[in-house]
């Protein structure tokens, strides 16, 4: 329960002839908040504190100066670029536990074989000779 | 327009790089190329001597590869100059290479001359060097009571360090509860505790409520390692069981050998840290022979100004302004205070009491330091 005398503000409380006490013990509080986390820090703390500062201003500094990095960010801040991400994640997931289930290839011609048989073997070649084909494009026009 | 600095201390570092940034397009275009030269491979920061010494830092923390806080666009070497040849504007370095360059830094900074002083080198420790503050420390915890004493030679690195020193001696032997059998001697060689008059008048009361006494005008002549005595060219002497020393500096062999300037110091005009009569020849850091402190801060702030100026020649014509002199330090007085000196060619500096906040301060600017040599800061 609060009276009125609490709620008053300091500069009121003031004309009235100083700071109301429950200012005054928020003060102090916040004085003691400050004294403990004062006590609290050590030169070790403080020194990983700013190493921490010091390596991310620089990790940030560099990243934002990297153009390359700057344009994949800008490729992928686009919805499709999102979806690639998303699909790429589900992929990665789907993979590990695909390869951890199956059984380990037999190798040799007739394995290749079989494998090039598959459907999504195909699509894969597919897809990576899509993505060969136009990173040797986009690095032709850079030069 | 090649560009050309020797020398991969904190001013060479920050200025090397604040033009790679700030000339990057015209690096791309071939038109700008920067090339530094250093001695070493490694970058080390040398204030942490001090913490190395009181056992605060290990060797270790002070060092990374110079090439790691390189803009990658700078052509780097470690290749020390031999021979500068200003009038073919070139220079020769230890690999027998030659360098041209259209427009030259140097920041080749100071070094340590114990042997100027007949037994100093034999009858002392110091912080200046990674052994020699390895050695102090080793001796600091070997020290079983006695004498401390502390003489100081003028120019020296960093000025308010063997003030630094005292009051972290003072606190150390306090950690470690000898505080009582412990006595320190300040021996200082004008007539206050320090150069600089308001250091001076905030030290000295320091220096009396932590007990450590002091005696100005006190130059080193001679130190006898036998005897334990330190001689001052005034005709007093200071017995010891432990001195450290603040040695003689002067500037790099390799500049004294090659007559651009008496001890080694060049010959700089303050404002526009040109070398006299070379106005295409940059001079910073502790290497230049203008009256500011020797510190990586004014090294910091004059790489700053020769920066603004290079690119605003390149880009305009015109340098665009002059150093004022501005050069900013923290001072430990002790293990958790430490207070700043922040001056200039016209502004005295002003002391505060010392607090913990700046003590703080301090400890993350080591780890921040970093930072600032790559531009960031």
């Amino acid at each position: 329960m609060s009276t009125d005398t609490e709620f008053a503000p300091a500069s009121v409380a003031g004309e009235r002839g100083g700071i109301a006490p429950p200012v005054l013990e928020q003060l102090a509080e916040i004085a003691m908040l400050i004294g403990s986390a004062r006590d609290a820090m050590s030169d070790e703390m403080v020194t990983r504190l700013a190493r921490a500062i010091s390596e991310g201003a620089t990790l940030l500094d560099r990243l934002t100066r990297n153009e390359g990095l700057l344009q994949l960010l800008r490729v992928l801040e686009r919805p499709e670029g999102q979806h690639l991400l998303i699909g790429l994640s589900k992929a990665l997931a789907l993979m590990d536990r695909q390869v951890a289930a199956a059984p380990p290839s037999s190798g040799g011609i007739a394995g290749l074989w079989k494998l090039a048989r598959e459907p999504g073997a195909q699509d894969a070649i597919r897809l990576l000779s899509i993505l060969s084909q136009c990173w040797v494009e986009s690095m032709r026009d850079a030069r | 327009m090649q560009i050309l600095i020797v020398g991969g201390g904190t001013g060479g570092t920050i200025l090397g790089n604040s033009l790679a940034r700030r000339l990057a397009s015209e690096i791309r275009a071939g038109k700008v190329r920067i090339t530094l030269l250093s001695a070493s491979d490694k970058h080390m920061y040398q204030p942490g001597l001090l913490y190395v010494a009181f056992g605060q830092m290990t060797p270790d923390q002070l060092y990374r590869d110079e090439a790691s806080l390189l803009e990658s666009s700078i052509d780097f070497h470690v290749d020390p100059v031999t021979e500068f040849h200003l009038d073919r504007n070139e220079v020769k370095t230890g690999s027998g290479k030659t360098y041209a360059y259209d427009l030259l830094v140097i920041a080749t900074g100071a070094r340590i001359v114990p042997q100027e002083v007949p037994g100093m080198a034999e009858g002392s420790e110091n912080f200046y060097t990674e052994e020699g503050a390895l050695r102090l420390h080793k001796r600091l915890m070997e020290f079983r009571g006695g004498t401390v004493a502390m003489v100081v030679s003028l120019p020296h690195k960093c000025p308010v360090a063997p003030i630094e020193a005292m009051f972290l001696l003072h606190d150390f032997f306090k950690a470690r509860n000898i505080r009582d059998k412990v006595k320190l001697q300040y021996n200082y060689p004008v007539n206050h505790v320090h150069a600089t008059a308001n250091v001076a008048r905030w030290a000295k009361p320091e220096f009396d409520k932590a007990g450590i006494e002091y005696e100005t005008l006190f130059n080193v002549r001679e130190v006898d390692p036998v005897k334990k005595i330190v001689y001052s060219e005034e005709g007093t002497e200071c017995k010891y069981d432990l001195l450290i020393a603040i040695p003689p500096h002067r500037g790099m062999e390799m500049v004294e050998t090659n007559n651009l300037g008496l001890g080694g110091w060049i010959p700089t005009d303050r404002f526009k840290l040109t070398m006299n009569d070379h106005d295409n020849v940059y001079v910073i850091g502790d290497a230049t022979n203008i009256p500011v402190s020797k510190t990586g801060s004014a090294a910091h702030f004059e790489a700053e100004v020769a920066s603004d100026n290079i690119v605003s020649v390149i880009k305009t014509g015109v340098p665009v302004r002059e150093y004022d002199g501005r050069v900013y330090c923290f001072i430990e007085a002790g293990f958790d205070r430490a207070t700043h000196n922040a001056f200039d060619y016209i502004n005295l500096p002003e002391l505060k009491p010392p607090t913990k906040s700046v003590h703080w301060f301090k400890v993350a600017y080591n780890q921040m330091y970093w930072s600032t040599v790559r531009g960031l800061l």
